[in-house]
């Protein structure tokens, strides 16, 4: 007899299939399915934007803000025709279709920030971010939190990353709600004299072009949240953050 | 799936991109860079993108965006659509939150707006 009064062994019970698969995954297989059948797209398509989806990162927008901060005539063309500045760093922006992915356009600018002006991106009216170059955006990016709070009050949300700016400094809060898709080019940071392109880089994280963390010298990762682990979480690097 | 209706955006667009297929539509654009612009209070039933935050507030013309359909239209595949000038516009915080900002006088909000919802101030 077991503690809580009565008899069978808990260990023992076996948990019913159903209960590993969401209503989330049941619809998404039928969802997909349909589609499939109905001639909405084939399953090699679907494929092919998981590969495109698993592909896009960081790595070419900071490359990109390197090369810039390396070769004033690579900044003017960033800050001038980043859609070909882009192509210098391996990112077409009409890919994986031909036209452009059909939620990012091919519309990307590049805030540059100054000693006086800073920058910071988001989408008030949901998620929208410049995928292509920057990879999947991040969860607190997302939530209804972050879009509510950085477009009023833009100081208190940097402070609670960790970024307090001056009164001299210009925050400019930049809502995404059309079709551009923005970066922030941050100003390069002392320390990094005679740095080869590959450092500079690793300097660049995800947050310093959403413009939530300025780029230093030493800090190569992103700001640690707390991650709310996924139920059946995508293995491949990649996956959304 | 070749008998499945379609609308015909990804055919018209491909090698050149959107909003770049919509370029040269739109009628010549009504602001430049700099020009003071109020935006308007049009109904927004069912869809809109010009946040409710703007509406009524004064800004400057940031920049010339490019010409596309309104998103009002767009959303509902209204092909006939004429594509209008999008800008983008920049607004002091002091004037869309009042004195319940809480910030430096100088901070800024940039959002991208269409042609329709902007008078001159």
């Amino acid at each position: 007899m077991s503690a809580h009064g009565h008899d069978h062994d808990h260990a023992r019970t076996v948990k019913p299939m159903v209960d590993e698969i969401t209503e989330f995954e049941v619809l998404e297989i039928a969802l997909r399915e349909l589609c499939i059948e109905k001639g909405l797209f084939t399953a090699a398509q679907h494929r092919h934007f998981t590969e495109f989806a698993e592909h896009i990162g960081t790595t070419p927008a900071a490359r990109l803000v390197a090369k810039s901060w390396l070769d004033p005539k690579f900044k003017a063309l960033a800050l001038s025709d980043p859609i070909a500045a882009c192509k210098e760093v391996g990112v077409d922006w009409l890919e994986p279709t031909g036209f452009g992915t059909p939620s990012d356009f091919v519309a990307f600018k590049i805030l540059e920030d100054t000693p006086t002006v800073h920058h910071v991106i988001v989408c008030a009216l949901c998620s929208c971010y410049p995928r292509p170059i920057l990879g999947n955006s991040p969860e607190w990016y997302r939530t209804p939190n972050y879009r509510r709070r950085i477009v009023r009050w833009p100081r208190q949300v940097l402070s609670e990353f960790g970024l307090e700016l001056p009164e001299g400094v210009e925050v400019r809060v930049e809502d995404s709600n059309q079709k551009h898709r923005f970066m922030v080019m941050p100003v390069r940071p002392e320390g990094t004299e005679g740095w080869t392109e590959d450092q500079l880089v690793e300097i660049l994280t995800r947050d310093s072009l959403i413009g939530v963390a300025l780029p230093k010298a030493g800090v190569t990762t992103n700001v640690i949240t707390k991650a709310r682990p996924a139920n059946n979480p995508i293995a491949a690097a990649g996956a959304p953050s | 799936g070749a008998d499945v209706v379609r609308n015909k955006h990804h055919i018209e667009a491909k090698g050149i991109g959107d909003p770049q297929v919509f370029a040269g539509k739109a009628d010549p654009a009504k602001f430049k860079v700099g020009d003071p612009v109020v935006v308007r209070d049009l109904p927004a039933m069912f869809y809109t993108r010009t946040p409710e935050y703007v509406r009524g507030a004064t800004g400057v013309i940031a920049e010339c965006a490019y010409e596309s359909p309104a998103p009002e239209d767009e959303t509902w595949n209204i092909e006939d659509a004429k594509p209008e000038w999008f800008y983008i516009v920049r607004f002091k915080q002091t004037e869309l939150w009042g004195e319940s900002y809480t910030g430096p006088a100088n901070d800024t909000l940039q959002t991208e707006i269409p042609e329709r919802w902007l008078a001159p101030a």
